[in-house]
This record gives structure tokens, C-alpha cells and sequence, in this order.
């Protein structure tokens, strides 16, 4: 009974968290394209009938209404029932991943509750020892609600938007796996805890050890996220628009809230597997179930300021980049990303093979050592991808496609 | 509760009414033609199938100890029904949306409805314990290998469905197949749940917790090293399976890689020429 109410309050917390940071995330972003843009960003909604602006904090509730009295608009030919239901899936796929993310360590044991005897895990799900293919499971149901809203809406461009969406979403899981595959192969476990557990203990992050797979990852989670410079699902200005062109008022919204909690969800995974979730150090003690208060309040800080510093990089990214072409996105996920992603996992593998880390070190590396040799085959690999596929950023149309 | 296993069989009459009930129902369902009796099939197929839940469930048996066989209830053989709520609406989403595949006549709904009962049998697979398998299952066919079928389904028909796609050829006989099945597999898992030896008064093993070879427990699905002792079996029992498997996957990558990298040279001779550029 416990454990239920326990998990319980960690889901409301989590959704109501959650959908906090998604409407308060969006007043970020048009805060920081106002910024890099160099123009006037939302700061005028305020409390009604007064003049106080709170800098424009208020703008989210806002957009909220609008959106609420916003017309729900069905066109004539959709397929009403898969139309309805595409959003929901990608949104239900969307909060659902957060069951097996953990959003803090440990709370301490002297928690005063009655019948809860455990330090309480800040994880809705905790010990799922598949945690991490649950996590690229779920993502990969969201891929339904992309092509189910574009096929349902009956129209080109939308259909047409949604395979292409779809398309880029199978091919970056891929090198989203490859680099999962080494950290997980670093850690030995597939649960998040113990990857965060294992950088603790050692203190070295995994991006400082694997500096192709992070790499890897955080281009994949960006492609996955739908993020510039890969957001070719949604791009309004040149191709009409993506899979949600027919969509109105909130399942637009569900769309929208969607897109961002994957941000979310890749800026998590990001900090949790290659910037040692909650650690840091001489901050956050390097144990794992006996902490202080103290300890445990900065743990649960420290991860959610490294998931903001993330998401502001994803932001900042955004507004300074352009955007792939199609057929770029698709030559840089099978002929540059996957094979990264494979020299990364096999110069994993016989770092591990050989116990680099461990007593019997048959090596005879000492970490250092061993992240030297990392950052080395990585210089390699980026040499080797620069050339034989130069650096070109030609855009113009090619001249054998217009003269057939 | 269960007075000694030893002549009990499962009951064979209502198991057969609920295979025939089953049938019937899915012969009605499946698209013909009109739209008549598709009410009628669908409660046959829910009468036959509550039938099946009830035999499985209650372990309806069949008692031959005495001089006159007789009827029994053996009780709920997999917990009480509060209990297993999950279990139950899992069972019947799986079912359900089977049924659904099945009887659509649009080749996308059937996919959806596919994909719907991966995402049961993965839930299944999770409730009792084996997490890699349930969520293999949904990142392997539900996320994999659907969403290519449906690639090919929106593109291979864009004008509307093909007369030989809205219609299912040998009703009858896919039917009775598909009802057949069901009830070997009923009949399969109740003979498979039945406890052998328990003594009177003990509550009823709940037949996936409770397995007596102790052997299936240490390395089983409970074990919370799950994905641990699951990679230890593969790669030390089942290691040449392992090795056989990969080594096709990897002469079928090999052969796709062969197969697109000749047929490109032979369409797209200038291809290269161009401004073919990376970020």
C-alpha cells in the first residue's frame, strides 16, 4: 500500500513538473530567440487588471487559454478516429518514458512516515532493470503518432511530411543505440541509477571517456527530439509544414507538448549517461543510498540544473544553425553517424574486455591512460569522416537533378 | 479449492462449445461482403471467448475419481479477480485487438490493431516478470518491424483500398483454423496450470510464481538481475544459437548492402557529380 501511494505521488509529481517545464520551457525559448536575434522577446503579460508584468511570466497561462477556446478543427476527409488518436499516442509515449528516469538519488532514511522503512528512490519506477530499453522502446512508439497524424490527415503534404518524419525517426535510432551501447557496456547495467552509480564512484563522467559515443548520442538525441538542426518534421518555412499541418487547437497542443518533453527526455538522457546525472563533485558525496539531506537536496538540484544548462543548449542551437536537407540528414546518419557509433563501441568493448578499470588490469592502463587512448581514436575517426566526406555547405539545387 | 489432481482433465464439452462459439463468431466477423451479422459475430466471439476465461480462470474441470463423473469448479486458478484486474484487462486488450486484426477491413487499422496487441503481449510478458522480453517485443515489432508495414500499406495504396483487400478469402477455413488454435492453446495452458500435488486447505500456487523446479527460479524471470542472468544463459548455453544467428543477420546486411549499391550504379550513373554535401 505504500509503495503505491509512494509511486503515486512520484507520478504527480512528475506529470505536474513536467508539464510545467513544457509551458514554461516554450516562454524560454522565445526568450532566448528574442536574445540571439537581438529583438523583443514575450515580457508583457503580467497579472490582469494591473500593471505589474513579472516579466511576462504570465505569457504561458496565456497561451494555455488560447489555445483552450481555441476552435477544435476537424477537416472533412480526415480519418476522424486515427486523426483523434495520433496525438494522444505521441504524447502518452512521451510522459510515459519518464516512469524509468530517475529525477533524483535517494531520499534519506529518517523520513519520519509511517511503514516506510527503504530510502525512497527518485524514480517512479526504480530498480526496472531494462530501464534503458524501455526508455528507446517507448520512443520508438512515439514514431505512431508522427506517421498515424500524417496518413490520418488525407493530405499530401502532411502524409508526405509524416513518412519523411518517420523516416528520420528509425534511421537516428540507430546511432542513438550505438551510443547508448557504450556507456552501457562501461557500467554493465542497463538500469539508469547504475549508470549514474558508476560515474559517481569513479568520478570521471562518461563524456570524458567516451568522447565519440557523446558525440554520437547528443546528434541522434537532437535528430530524435526533432530539434534544428534537424526539424525537418515541423519546418514551416520551406516545406508547408510537417505531419501536424491539419492539426488545430489542442491536439496541436499535444503535438507541441510532445515535441518539447522529448526534448526534455533527450536532455535527461544526455546528463545521465555522459555528465554523471547527479553527481558532482566535492558537492553531492559519492555514495549510493546513504545520504544527508543535505546531500540529497543538492543531487536533485545539481541534475535538474545540468537538464537545464542541456536544454539551453538545445535552445541556443536552434537559433543558430540551419537546417539539413533531407538527403544530408539521411547521408549523416548512415555514413557518418553509425559508423562514429561503431569505432566508438568497439574501442569500448576492449577497454572493457581488458579490465582498464578493474585490479586485474591486464593492460596495465590506469584510467588516464585509457581516456587518452579514447580522445585519441576519436581525433582518428573525426579525421578519417572529414576526408572522405569534406565539409561542403552547398545548398543550391543540384545541376543533375534539374537537368533530368 | 482443488481435492487431489490426479484424474483431473480439462473439461472437454465446454471447451468445445466455446472453440465452436469462437468460430462461428469469427467466420460472422470477417469481412465477406455485407455487413450483416457482424452484431451477431461479435457477440459470439465475446460469449465464447468469456467461455474460455472461464475455463481457464476458474479452472472449470472435469472429475472422474468417483464411480459417476461429475462437474466441478476448481476455483480461480490464478488469484482472485481483484487481484489479477492487470492481468485480465491485458489479456483481453491482447485478445481484443487480435480479433480486431483479424476482421478490419482497411489494411491500416489492422496494423494499428496489430501493433496494439504487441503492445498487450509485451505487457504481458513485463506482468509476469520477464522485462526483456516484453520490452524486446515492443521495440523489435511494434517499433520496428509495424511501422515498416505501415510504410508499405500508406504508400502501396494511396487511392483507396483494392477490392481483394477489403474481402477475406476462405472464411470458413481460417476461421476454423484460428478457433482450433485457440482452443489447443486453452486447452495447452489449463492442463499446464493445473497444481499437481497441493494439499487441502493451501491457498492455489498462482502457477507463475510458484514453479517447483527450483532450478528455472534462480536463473528464472524473477531473478532482479534480470538482463544479467538472461545474457549469461545466452552466451554460455545457447552460445552457438547465438553465433548462428548472427552470423545470417550479418550475410543478410551484407547481401542488402550488395543488392542497393549495384542496382544504384546502374540507375544513377551521374549521381556523384554533384554538390553531395554533409554539415
Amino acid at each position: 500500500m505504500e509503495t503505491v501511494v509512494v509511486a503515486l505521488v512520484k507520478i504527480a509529481l512528475m506529470i505536474g513538473g513536467l508539464m510545467t517545464a513544457a509551458a514554461y520551457l516554450v516562454l524560454l525559448e522565445r526568450w532566448i530567440a528574442a536574445w540571439t536575434q537581438d529583438r523583443v522577446g514575450p515580457n508583457r503579460v503580467g497579472i490582469p487588471l494591473t500593471k505589474f508584468k513579472l516579466f511576462g511570466l504570465g505569457q504561458p497561462l496565456a497561451d494555455g487559454l488560447k489555445f483552450i477556446f481555441k476552435e477544435e478543427n476537424t477537416p472533412a476527409q480526415v480519418d476522424r478516429g486515427l486523426f483523434t488518436i495520433a496525438p494522444i499516442v505521441i504524447l502518452t509515449a512521451a510522459l510515459a518514458i519518464f516512469a524509468a528516469i530517475p529525477f533524483g538519488s535517494v531520499l534519506p532514511k529518517d523520513l519520519g512516515i509511517e511503514g516506510v522503512e527503504q530510502p525512497i528512490q527518485l524514480c517512479v519506477a526504480p530498480a526496472f532493470d531494462v530501464g534503458i530499453i524501455y526508455v528507446f522502446a517507448l520512443s520508438s512508439i512515439a514514431v505512431y503518432g508522427v506517421i498515424l497524424g500524417g496518413w490520418a490527415s488525407n493530405s499530401k503534404y502532411s502524409f508526405l511530411g509524416g513518412l519523411r518524419s518517420s523516416a528520420q525517426l528509425i534511421a537516428y535510432e540507430l546511432p542513438l543505440g550505438l551510443g547508448l551501447l557504450g556507456v552501457v557496456l562501461m557500467s554493465g547495467s542497463l538500469r539508469l541509477e547504475n549508470v549514474i552509480d558508476q560515474q559517481a564512484s569513479t568520478g570521471v563522467w562518461n563524456m570524458f571517456l567516451q568522447p565519440i559515443g557523446f558525440v554520437t548520442f547528443v546528434v541522434a538525441a537532437f535528430a530524435e527530439a526533432a530539434r534544428l538542426p534537424f526539424d525537418l518534421p515541423e519546418c514551416e518555412q520551406e516545406l508547408v509544414g510537417g505531419y501536424h499541418t491539419e492539426y488545430a487547437g489542442m491536439r496541436l497542443l499535444m503535438f507541441l507538448i510532445a515535441e518539447f518533453l522529448h526534448m526534455v527526455t533527450a536532455a535527461f538522457l544526455i546528463v545521465i549517461l555522459f555528465f554523471g546525472g547527479w553527481h558532482f563533485w566535492g558537492l553531492t558525496g559519492s555514495s549510493k543510498d546513504e545520504v544527508t539531506w543535505f546531500e540529497a537536496i543538492m543531487r536533485v538540484l545539481v541534475l535538474q540544473g545540468k537538464v537545464l544548462a542541456v536544454i539551453v543548449f538545445f535552445m541556443l542551437a536552434r537559433w543558430s544553425w540551419p537546417r539539413f536537407r533531407f538527403d544530408q540528414l539521411m547521408d549523416l546518419a548512415w555514413k557518418v553517424m553509425l559508423p562514429l557509433g561503431l569505432v566508438n563501441l568497439a574501442a569500448v568493448a576492449v577497454l572493457v574486455e581488458f579490465g582498464w578499470d578493474k585490479a586485474e588490469n591486464k593492460l596495465g592502463f590506469s584510467p588516464v591512460w585509457a581516456m587518452a587512448a579514447m580522445w585519441g581514436i576519436a581525433i582518428v575517426a573525426w579525421t578519417i569522416a572529414a576526408i572522405f566526406t569534406p565539409l561542403q555547405t552547398d545548398n543550391r539545387p543540384r545541376l543533375e537533378a534539374i537537368s533530368e | 479449492m482443488i481435492d487431489g489432481g490426479a484424474g483431473m482433465i480439462v473439461a472437454q464439452w465446454p471447451l468445445a462449445l466455446a472453440t465452436l462459439l469462437f468460430a462461428a463468431g469469427l467466420w460472422l466477423l470477417l469481412p465477406r461482403g455485407g455487413r450483416s451479422g457482424r452484431q451477431a459475430g461479435t457477440g459470439l466471439v465475446a460469449a465464447g471467448l468469456a467461455l474460455l476465461t472461464l475455463l481457464v480462470h476458474f479452472g472449470l474441470t472435469f472429475y472422474r475419481n468417483g464411480p459417476s463423473p461429475q462437474w466441478k469448479f476448481a476455483g480461480p486458478l490464478l488469484g482472485s479477480w481483484a487481484e489479477d484486474v492487470v492481468f485480465l484487462a491485458l489479456a483481453a486488450l491482447t485478445v481484443g485487438s487480435a480479433v480486431c486484426t483479424v476482421t478490419f477491413r482497411s489494411p491500416v487499422y489492422c496494423a494499428i490493431w496489430f501493433a496494439l496487441t504487441l503492445l498487450g503481449v509485451g505487457g504481458l510478458f513485463m506482468y509476469q516478470g520477464s522485462q526483456f522480453l516484453g520490452v524486446a517485443t515492443v521495440v523489435v515489432y511494434a517499433g520496428a518491424i509495424l511501422v515498416t508495414f505501415l510504410f508499405v500499406l500508406m504508400l502501396a495504396q494511396p487511392e483507396g483500398h483494392a477490392f481483394y483487400d477489403r474481402v477475406s478469402w476462405e472464411a470458413a477455413l481460417s476461421a476454423f483454423a484460428g478457433a482450433v488454435m485457440v482452443g489447443v492453446l486453452t486447452m495447452a495452458l489449463s492442463q499446464a496450470m493445473q497444481p499437481s500435488q497441493v494439499a487441502e486447505g493451501q491457498p492455489t500456487p498462482r502457477f507463475w510464481l510458484e514453479t517447483d523446479q527450483p532450478v528455472d527460479r534462480a536463473a528464472g524471470v524473477l531473478n532482479p538481475e534480470h538482463v544479467a542472468s538472461l545474457g549469461g544463459r545466452l552466451f554460455s548455453t545457447h552460445l552457438i544459437a547465438i553465433e548462428v544467428a548472427g552470423t545470417l543477420l550479418l550475410v543478410a546486411l551484407v547481401g542488402a548492402v550488395a543488392i542497393v549499391s549495384s542496382t544504384r550504379r546502374l540507375d544513377h550513373p551521374a549521381r556523384s557529380v554533384g554538390g553531395r554535401a554533409h554539415g
